[in-house]
């Protein structure tokens, strides 16, 4: 069952007198446990895409259905219980650790403080980011601050993850781990939707596509066909 | 010295010095994928061509059997020679490209055909680009996995196919500027 779908969703900015045309009746179907990446250069709108994927923003034209549900009605209801949005901008309160920032994303939910503790903790693990627990957010590197703001995220326990960016400022040798891990959230049955503006970024995701112009351009189902029964037999083999 | 063939078995070598057969099995674990010997024999075709140009030298190996069998190491001239042949092949991928550009540059009277030319190459680099496995360097190294170059091979690819995505978007507006300007009365 399709968990989120944009149906000929259309989005334009306005300043004065000119109309910037974003995104031109975009379609997308995203599966549970699949890893969908958009690739497109600066300004091509792949993050107002992901910001209309998310429920943040409402197209112009067009459906976002999450879960069957229309987003514009439904987004507050959505975004943090089932739709998982990562910032990662972490806080402008650089001193808190980094187990405080994902504490904190899970009480302003109503979570118990002894439950969003032991939530935030295994959701930093989830993430690789265990051992940056303790740390400053000032004291992060890079690649931390990414696992952190993905813990975040996780901890709320999305079906749908939403990042820009996953590997922006990621040191280059560790770009791999950060792809490894958006894998194997997607094998766990995640749905992961990504954008991107390096390419390194497209390896291993079930689908790939280009945003450019408003339009979304990707390999036809038939040329996927044989790529996704191969992913989905890696998957049930645990890898 | 045209044979990919004998170039791979030179970096082999290069690699690490060994013996005919040994090299014959190394060939086929590193690139199977890619290129491939019809057999031993070929390998010493190969080793042959290499000595005959100085590029490596037989040094007296181990007696096992009635005859020592040979032990092949690169020769300095050898080392130059690959490094060389390794940054020509930089060339070769860049006259591959321009064929491909001017071959589309023939519809250029047909930019519609031009355009759908151009989106079946994106979706080519699309499909090539997710394909591309994720090789996250902590797995490798507890797989024990000799990975560095299939990690710098996956990584030269993958920064390639992002540079084509990135030209397909430029020779689109190129193409569909070219298009408004023939509709223009």
């Amino acid at each position: 069952m399709t968990l989120l779908e944009l149906e000929e969703v259309g989005k334009c900015y306005r300043d004065g007198q000119l109309e910037h045309v974003v995104l031109r009746e975009v379609s997308l179907q995203i599966q549970p446990g699949e890893l969908t990446v958009v690739w497109g250069l600066r300004g091509s709108g792949r993050s107002t895409l992901l910001r209309l994927a998310a429920g943040i923003e409402a197209p112009d034209t067009g459906v976002v259905r999450f879960d069957g549900r229309d987003l514009a009605s439904n987004s507050e209801d959505v975004l943090g219980a089932g739709i998982g949005y990562c910032q990662k901008t972490l806080s402008r309160d650089t001193s808190q650790s980094a187990l405080d920032v994902v504490i904190v994303s899970l009480l302003a939910r109503g979570i118990p403080p002894e439950q969003a503790r032991s939530r935030a903790r295994q959701a930093l693990e989830r993430a690789g980011a265990q051992e940056c627990a303790t740390m400053r957010l000032s004291a992060l590197q890079s690649t931390e601050s990414v696992r952190v703001a993905l813990a975040r995220v996780l901890a709320l326990e999305p079906r749908l993850l939403v990042i820009d960016d996953p590997i922006q400022g990621v040191d280059l040798l560790e770009r791999d781990e950060i792809l490894a891990l958006l894998r194997s959230l997607a094998n766990d049955g995640v749905a992961v939707l990504a954008s991107t503006s390096d390419s390194a970024a497209l390896s291993g995701a079930d689908r790939t596509l280009t945003l450019s112009e408003g339009v979304l351009r990707g390999p036809p189902p038939s040329e996927l066909a044989d790529v996704l029964p191969l992913r989905r037999a890696t998957r049930h083999a645990g890898a | 010295m045209q044979s990919s063939v004998n170039w791979a078995l030179l970096g082999l070598v290069i690699e690490r010095p060994s013996y005919a057969y040994e090299l014959a099995q190394r060939f086929e674990r590193t690139y199977q994928a890619v290129l491939s010997v019809s057999s031993v024999s070929h390998v010493y075709t190969a080793l042959a061509a290499l000595k005959s140009r100085a590029l490596i030298e037989e040094l007296p190996g181990t007696r096992t059997g009635r005859q020592p069998k040979p032990y092949y190491q690169a020769t300095a001239k050898g080392h130059e020679d690959y490094g060389r042949w390794l940054i020509g092949q930089t060339g070769e991928d860049r006259r591959r490209l321009w064929l491909f550009v001017l071959q589309l540059a023939t519809f250029s009277a047909n930019p519609p055909a031009a355009l759908q030319i151009l989106a079946r190459y994106e979706q080519a680099c699309l499909t090539e680009a997710q394909r591309t496995p994720i090789t996250p360097r902590s797995r490798t190294a507890l797989e024990g996995v000799p990975d560095l170059a299939s990690r710098l091979a996956h990584e030269e690819s993958r920064l390639t196919l992002g540079a084509k995505l990135a030209w397909v978007q430029y020779a689109r507006r190129e193409l569909s500027a070219h298009i408004d300007t023939q509709a223009r009365p």
